[in-house]
């Protein structure tokens, strides 16, 4: 016979715990630090590595990490080397980003913030920031009010706004899709401001918005909202889920047969996303915020293969060219400013081009003065499967490249009011 | 909008199924063993990601059946290895374990297989809408749902009429007689340990068909698991069935009314029991 003790109560509250805990398991998470030399210039990444953006949030350290090599080699920042110092900020819990934020700022003493994927992250952490005065990128957040209508004389950002992928894509959609859209939307700042700014853009065109739901972020099953689509009989449906949200989505979208009856598509896609989809559901019209196949560009070939030696033969994806752009704006910044003084580089980044090495785009790519958003080019196009005798990654065919200048729309419309301190 | 609502009632039965599956391995264990299995989730992922190495060699189907068997092998391992050492202290120590293995499946699949989602394809003739009309009706949702039916009547077949089955429905009800009546009660631990992390390996198979196949997929669908089990009843495997389907139906159609509500209606489904009738929908009373 055992003599185990076999006489085990399970209490209810026991399993409640045991629930609430497994709440905890999504927002809790281990922290990395990388090296810390003597008296380097530090770099803090408050980015995902785990949920529903780690995808995206690794590919923004590999762009990191690569960019902050290629400083080095060139003599670090202002003469110094340059230190990552990485935190997982988790995908969508704004009290730890913030923690992890004041932590970076206050007890590591970094130089320059950056992040974060998560829209209200990135806007929770630009508070930190002010607050302590730190120089701060946000690479791939696109809610609108960080170079909005809550801009901050040092918060910069690479991604785009929403409003401008918003512009950048709605004409090709009204012209070859249709006007009446309905949208499938995450329920946080990114989603809101998306549907905001493609609302906006579309009834600017003669658009309507025929229905939308908002989904919670990390929905697995979207049957439901589909089946709502379904019956609103749009021309379009619009899906503006992220990471793998959309994954989960566009799926259950081709499963349903949707993509025969209803133009499929959205203000942004990622190759994170087309990669983790079977090739039938790899359709729509999307915009990309950059490109790793874009014909005759200087520089662009040896920075795909640099990030294909680091990334297991990958191709760079937008997120990888957010986190290199990220980590050589602090460098650009400082040089530039020939100084660490936050405020001495973010007045020396008004309207700062970045090089083309970096930039990495046909019309290039500027900070705004008085917003510090960066205005890039914008890459429309449709969602396809890899070409046969082609790269496995070559999911995305650009059939316009828009302008920044013309998605962004005027300073005004932004919303930004700067101050600086005096 | 009457259509509306029996259409997304009907999807809901649809996911509700695939909720009482993953339910039911969790409450097996919990019933027998008194483990509450956090890194249920991650034999969840296991499953599929096995199934996905599995596919190039042996195709959908021979993936489908040897998954889950590959799933239960480690289910056992770590019953023998790790598990079964707690059996005889407070459960929230197994809870913690399980809570760290947890942990342990989702960064592990990430380091192996990356954070990346994997395109994982099912055979083509299983993903067309069976008409036009009931386009959310599939052949893969079907096949789920028949599956998910084929594994609660085994499992009903087992438990009732094997003499494996009437041991761990014995021991489900009092341990200590079972075991002072000779049967191996290290050995029934460890099978039953084992069939419900088959269940969770199966779940995660079918699972990948239809969502990315992706590091987070077992703790994005562990929760309503548990809420599963809370409404239907500690302690009833009829019951869990039946919080499973509730649960799915519920969050169906409160899609049609308020949508961002979705996911909370199912915990306040969950208060609400726990309020009313604190045993869930089928649980017995006192015994938990």
């Amino acid at each position: 016979m055992s003599n185990e003790r076999v006489n085990i109560a399970v209490q209810r509250r026991t399993v409640l715990k045991a629930g609430l805990a497994i709440g905890a398991m999504q927002v809790t998470s281990p922290f990395v630090v990388k090296s810390l030399a003597d008296e380097p210039v530090k770099i803090g990444l408050d980015n995902p590595l785990t949920g529903t953006y780690a995808a995206l949030g690794k590919n923004e350290l590999i762009g990191c990490q690569l960019a902050l090599d290629q400083i080095n080699a060139k003599g670090g920042i202002l003469g110094r080397k340059a230190d990552l110092l990485v935190e997982d900020s988790t995908s969508g819990d704004a009290g730890t980003a913030v923690e992890k934020a004041r932590k970076l700022i206050d007890r590591d003493k970094v130089d320059f913030l950056v992040g974060n994927i998560n829209s209200a992250l990135a806007a929770a952490i630009a508070n930190v920031s002010y607050e302590k005065s730190v120089f701060h990128v946000v690479p791939g957040g696109h809610t609108d009010p960080i170079t909005g209508a809550n801009c901050h004389w040092n918060v910069f950002r690479v991604c785009n706004t929403t409003q401008m992928e918003a512009n950048a894509v709605a004409g090709t959609l009204i012209k070859t899709a249709g006007k009446k859209w309905y949208y499938i939307t995450p329920d946080y700042a990114f989603g809101h401001t998306l549907q905001a700014g493609l609302e906006k853009a579309c009834t600017a065109l003669g658009g309507a918005k025929v229905g939308g739901d908002l989904t919670p972020l990390g929905t697995t099953d979207f049957s439901s909202y589909l089946i709502k689509a379904q019956a609103a009989n749009p021309d379009v449906i619009i899906f503006l889920v992220a990471g793998d949200d959309a994954v989960n989505a566009l799926k259950q979208a081709v499963q349903f047969g949707l993509d025969k009856k209803y133009h499929l598509a959205g203000a942004q896609q990622e190759l994170e996303v087309l990669l983790g989809l079977p090739p039938e559901a790899r359709i729509g019209t999307w915009v990309f915020e950059w490109y790793w196949k874009q014909p005759n560009l200087p520089h662009l070939a040896e920075f795909v293969a640099d990030i294909r030696k680091r990334s297991g033969g990958h191709v760079p994806t937008a997120r990888t060219w957010f986190g290199y752009a990220a980590i050589w704006t602090c460098q650009l910044a400082a040089a530039q400013a020939k100084s660490l003084d936050p405020l001495k580089m973010a007045k020396a980044m008004q309207g700062f081009k970045l090089p083309p090495e970096v930039s990495l785009m046909p019309d290039g790519a500027f900070y705004r003065a008085a917003q510090n958003q960066l205005i890039p080019d914008l890459y429309v196009g449709n969602a396809q499967q890899a070409p046969k005798g082609g790269d496995r990654e070559d999911l995305f065919n650009v059939t316009e490249i828009v302008k920044g200048q013309t998605a962004a729309g005027t300073l005004e419309d932004t919303g930004c009011k700067m101050t600086w301190p005096s | 909008m009457t259509q509306l609502v029996l259409f997304d009632a009907f999807n809901g039965l649809i996911v509700g199924a695939f909720y009482a599956l993953m339910a039911l391995g969790l409450s097996l264990i919990l019933n027998l063993s008194g483990v509450i299995n956090f890194a249920h989730g991650g034999f969840l992922a296991l499953g599929g990601y096995f199934a996905y190495m599995l596919i190039p060699y042996v195709g959908f189907w021979g993936a489908l059946i040897l998954a889950p068997f590959l799933v239960a092998f480690l289910g056992i391992i770590v019953e023998r290895v790790l598990i079964r050492r707690l059996y005889g202290r407070d459960p929230l120590y197994s809870l913690l374990l399980t809570f760290g293995l947890a942990f342990i499946f989702e960064d592990g699949t990430r380091f192996i297989w990356g954070a990346q989602s994997l395109p994982y394809q099912v055979p083509g003739w299983l993903l067309s809408p069976l008409s036009s009309a009931y386009f959310f009706i599939t052949g893969y949702r079907l096949f789920m749902v028949l599956i998910v039916a084929v594994a609660v009547t085994a499992m009903f077949l087992i438990l009732n009429y094997t003499k494996i089955g009437i041991r761990i429905r014995a021991g489900t009800l009092d341990l200590e007689t079972v075991s002072v009546l000779g049967v191996n009660v290290r050995m029934l631990r460890s099978l039953n340990f084992g069939l419900g992390v088959y269940l969770a390996g199966l779940a995660g198979v079918l699972a990948v068909g239809q969502l990315g196949l992706q590091p987070t997929i077992g703790a994005s669908l562990i929760m309503p698991s548990f809420v599963a089990i809370i409404v239907g009843g500690l302690g009833s495997l009829p019951g869990t069935l039946l919080g499973g389907l509730l649960i799915g139906v519920a969050s169906g159609v409160t899609t049609v009314f308020w949508p961002s509500a979705t996911e909370a209606v199912i915990y306040v489904m969950m208060a609400a029991v726990l309020l009313v009738r604190p045993r869930g929908l089928l649980g017995e009373e006192g015994r938990f």
